[in-house]
């Protein structure tokens, strides 16, 4: 029973992280009809951003945190205006090639910088965990659940709340439409990307804290992001933010009582069974085809 | 003349161990060779029926490992069963790589045509991610990270003369380029078919090859199987050849490698993965004494972007056009 | 199409020209090593120290007159990746001799490419038992087998008062050998095992085995893997409560960042090792122990490394010992001569004996086993 509460906190605390990836890339999906194979390197990013911040120029953990997030921002508009805007109206599978390449330039680059080494950060926060009864925790999971969360919410009042969110919303339903209604839609485009790079260099900045920054983090980063996507169907935040603490439970739950070495397997055999019986995931609206 | 042009290119490559002398160069040629033929049987499934399969390396690595285990045998419980197998030949191991690879194609074609556009893509990338994790964990059979070792190298055996075996790099070239040939064979046979006119037209426009009677599924389903078969068939030279294989062969970068060289080369082209393998085959023997490995790789995604760019159609494609204008 | 031919006899040409250029009057050492992925950090350390060795002999006249020449090659911590990197060191760049692999698992990839060419391989890290009993006379390990730590760590089952023991291993040869051998070992002195959980090597979350690890009686858990994936182990067993007596084998653990980066959590731990940098007067070459401390400190190397790093240092003088007592850098001289080389290295006293099947025996040196304790941030040699 004990080991069972564990479990469930486990879960519960990477679960958040797993659906603040998981927004990122369903809402460019949805407004952009792009999978975006960069996902993974923005998580990286983040990562990589944490690190040389805290430990290379000596700024607060806190604060560097936020930078992450406004460099994965920053970052996601340049790859958008440099790569995207100007392939407007080609196919899904021809900007999928460009986010290929797009992803071997990133992590690669990464890899020249800060080279092949595991990197890792020392956070501020206590050492000793905090005990409720037989169930443990580190203080830094704690923290890094309530950011999650925190950038989740934002983002959910972001598309419903704000001028932006309203627009966005609307090209999702239609673009055409949206654009005859006066939306720009280029701007809309360069906004989401933006906002779902910031949000997995989040991701990135967060987990790098608690595991270790490595050039290749990325590539089952992105690899989870889509397994958490297709779960809750492609374009739907509600089903990303479920679909991640979906994941988190299956992974969770089959390597404590089914086999540890098959803990990343799950996700991918959660998609295959999904997509036999819904394929178009747990909670999507009606998906075109292409 | 139209004949003359891959006779001629044939030629050439068969004479190369004649003249080149350097073992190095060869061997690179050889594995060149092994992932020009996945580059082609990727370009079926990639150019001619129009399907981004982003999970090829799969049946890569499912022929590897199918032709390696049949080769080295096996003590290994199936579902509770045990089976034990005895080594066969490398050649048979082949022959069972490219039927389970095929295999392996049908069940995942069946599954993942049901879905198509970015699901699609998403779902051959989770297949072979499942088979890498399966290949890491299935300790028993696979060794899992300890690799499998020793895989036995082609044996050619003569009535009456004995068996040979195939230790050395230009005996390995000659299997590489035969299965290599047939490969082109095949292909070439395939989409200048019926069959493969209905895969053209299913790549254009599926909502009219629908209406006109052309069963989706059936022929998506076909074109799977046998890309799967020759991309097992290339897992299997892979294996004998290297003698050596982890879980690392179903990594996401080799998918890559194999899009890369049919995308640049030129997709729906027969010759396109041909002129793509050599290019990406070749280019880290040329930019090694320039560039570290993770500049090439930066190079190639430099490339890629290119391509898609200003060749969207690839090479191939572009140079024949020069052609007729002039 | 004429185009592309003319490019490809281009990539010929020039593929031959580079071939071509390798005939330096240099004698060349191919070093194979993880500079990348999940255990890079370990192989960058061991490179490190290897070219310490390598600048301090080209700077004493080298050997045989002539200067030596790193070859190093990335294997990407990855064995197929390592039988490339052996492939390219022997065809391409045509070394005598080689240092590699690191693991275990790269080591027994590469050793049939041995057989192969005909080319001899220090090992300067590697631990499973079954490199040196596979009948591969190319083969000479520096680096104790996980069966010689067990014995060296058994007189102190006692005075650790270890009841019961747990084990969480890499699951590889190296991690799997070292549970068999420990708990071998252990029941033989009457200490029961408990849970064998293994993990990737690559794996980052390890909260679920080790949850599972929380819920057994037992009062010990031994650790087999390298130094990044141990801090996170350390950290996430801390987080969960796990209160146990942590025990590491290996020799790759570098205490001293898993006390700069799990901090308390890598408090009460026991690690073995095989060369203590914090007491280079315990070791049995002290002045050189010294020497090679501070010429790692110079080059601004982290002192953690150090206990990784040695490794490289003894290979390369190992190497260069053998050539020099070849008197040619050829591969067969050089095989010969480890037979007969001896050398005080940074470990202690390195000479072979015979090991494996009659007739293809491999070469295995019996090196020194420190254990030391991390307590209150301080490394300490537990005697």
């Amino acid at each position: 029973m004990d080991e069972l509460l564990q479990h469930i906190v486990n879960a519960v605390m990477l679960g958040a992280t797993y659906a603040l990836l998981g927004i990122g890339l369903t809402l460019i999906f949805g407004i952009m009809r792009v999978v975006n194979f960069t996902h993974g390197e923005l998580y990286a990013f983040g990562g990589y951003m944490i690190f040389m911040l805290t430990a290379m120029l000596g700024v607060n953990f806190y604060l560097a945190l936020l930078g992450a997030l406004v460099l994965g921002i920053v970052l996601g508009a340049v790859i958008e205006l440099v790569l995207l805007r100007p392939m407007r109206g080609a196919d899904i599978d021809t900007t999928m090639l460009i986010m290929i390449g797009c992803w071997i330039v990133l992590q690669n680059t990464e890899q020249m910088i800060w080279g092949g080494v595991a990197k890792s950060i020392v956070s501020p926060l206590p050492g000793e965990p905090l005990v409720f009864g037989p169930i443990s925790v580190a203080w830094l999971r704690v923290f890094v659940f309530v950011a999650a969360a925190l950038l989740i919410a934002g983002t959910y009042a972001l598309i419903h709340r704000t001028k932006l969110g309203k627009a966005m919303r609307a090209t999702f339903q239609d673009r055409d439409t949206a654009a005859l209604m006066g939306v720009n839609v280029s701007a809309i485009n360069t906004a989401t990307f933006a906002l779902g790079s910031g949000l997995a260099a989040a991701a990135g900045a967060l987990l790098g804290a608690v595991f270790v920054i490595t050039p290749t983090m990325g590539d089952l980063a992105a690899l989870k992001a889509f397994a958490i996507v297709i779960l809750g169907g492609l374009g739907s935040i509600t089903g990303a933010t479920i679909g991640g603490f979906i994941l988190a439970f299956a992974e969770e739950m089959g390597a404590g009582y089914v086999s540890s070495g098959y803990r990343d397997a799950m996700g991918f055999l959660l998609i295959i069974v999904v997509l036999l019986f819904k394929p178009t995931g747990l909670f999507a609206r009606a998906e075109r085809i292409g | 003349m139209k004949r003359a042009v891959p006779l001629f290119w044939l030629a050439l490559l068969a004479s190369v161990p004649l003249w080149l002398g350097d073992a190095y160069f060869l061997h690179v040629l050889i594995t060149t060779g092994i992932f020009t033929i996945a580059a082609m049987s990727l370009n079926l499934l990639l150019g001619y029926t129009g399907q981004l399969s982003l999970g090829h390396v799969a049946f890569f690595g499912i022929g590897a490992y199918a032709s390696a285990l049949t080769s080295l045998g096996f003590d290994a419980h199936f579902f509770g069963i045990r089976v034990v197998h005895e080594p066969w030949p490398a050649v048979v191991g082949l022959a069972v790589g490219i039927v389970i690879a095929g295999l392996c194609g049908y069940a995942i074609g069946k599954l993942s045509f049901k879905v198509r556009g970015a699901y699609f893509v998403i779902v051959t990338i989770s297949f072979a991610e499942v088979t890498r994790l399966v290949a890491l964990n299935w300790v028993e059979l696979t060794q899992g990270p300890l690799a499998l070792n020793n895989i036995p190298p082609f044996t050619l055996a003569f009535p009456g003369l004995g068996e040979y075996t195939l230790w050395g790099k230009v005996p390995n070239y000659y299997v590489v380029l035969s299965v290599g040939a047939l490969a082109y064979l095949v292909i070439r046979r395939l989409v200048l078919s019926r069959i493969g006119r209905a895969m053209i037209a299913l790549r254009e426009n599926e909502p009219l090859a629908t209406s006109l009677g052309i069963d989706v599924t059936r022929f998506l389903v076909l074109a799977a199987v046998i890309s799967a078969g020759i991309a097992g068939a290339a897992g299997a030279l892979y294996a004998h050849f290297v003698r050596i294989i982890d879980p690392d062969i179903f990594l996401f970068i080799y998918t890559v490698t194999m899009v890369i060289m049919v995308i640049t080369g030129g997709k729906g082209t027969l010759a396109g993965p041909l002129v793509g393998g050599l290019i990406f085959g070749m280019l880290p023997v040329v930019l090694r004494a320039y560039t570290s490995p993770v500049a090439q790789w930066i190079i190639y995604g430099v490339l890629m972007i290119l391509v898609v760019f200003f060749l969207p159609r690839g090479i191939v494609p572009a140079v024949r056009e020069r052609w007729a204008k002039r | 199409m004429k185009a592309t031919f003319r490019a490809g006899l281009i990539a010929v040409g020039v593929a031959t020209a580079f071939a071509a250029t390798g005939a330096f009057a240099q004698i060349k050492i191919g070093v194979n090593q993880p500079l990348t992925g999940p255990v890079a950090a370990s192989g960058n350390f061991v490179t490190n120290g290897a070219k310490i060795a390598a600048d301090e002999i080209n700077a004493k006249g080298g050997v045989l007159k002539q200067k030596i020449e790193l070859v190093i090659e990335d294997n990407k911590s990855n064995p197929t990746e390592a039988v490339a990197v052996a492939e390219k060191l022997i065809v391409r760049d045509k070394v005598p001799v080689m240092m590699g692999a690191w693991s275990s698992t790269y080591t027994l990839a590469v050793m049939p490419k041995l057989m192969e060419y005909k080319v001899p391989m220090v090992v300067e890290t590697s631990s499973s038992d079954k490199i040196t009993v596979s009948g591969n006379p190319y083969i000479f390990r520096i680096s104790p087998t996980s069966g010689m730590e067990a014995t060296a760590f058994a007189d102190r089952v006692g005075a650790l008062k270890i009841r019961k023991a747990d084990f969480l291993v890499v699951n590889n040869d190296w991690g799997k050998g070292a549970a068999d051998v420990f708990s071998k070992m252990l029941k033989d002195k009457g200490v029961a095992v408990g849970a064998v959980e293994t993990m990737d090597a690559a794996a980052q979350d390890l909260n679920a085995q080790l949850s599972k690890i929380k819920s057994s009686d037992a009062d010990t858990l031994f650790i087999t893997t390298a130094v990044e994936q141990l801090t996170l182990i350390l950290k996430q067993a801390h987080a969960l409560g796990l209160k146990r007596q942590i025990i590491t084998t290996g020799g790759s653990q570098s205490p001293d960042q898993l006390i700069e980066q799990a901090g308390p959590a890598a408090n009460g731990s026991y690690h073995l090792l095989f060369f203590p940098p914090w007491v280079p007067e315990a070791t049995p070459n002290p002045a050189a122990a010294r020497a090679f401390v501070a010429e790692w400190r110079k080059r601004g190397y982290p002192f953690a490394g150090l206990t990784e790093g040695f490794r490289g240092y003894d290979g390369i003088q190992t190497i260069a010992a053998a050539i020099t007592k070849a008197g040619k850098a050829d591969p067969e001289a050089i095989r010969a001569a480890l037979w007969n080389t001896e050398l005080t290295g940074l470990n202690g006293r390195i000479a072979f004996t015979k090991a494996g099947p009659a007739g293809k025996e491999s070469g295995q040196s019996i090196p020194a086993v420190y254990v030391v304790k991390i307590d209150n941030g301080k490394v300490t040699l537990a005697r």
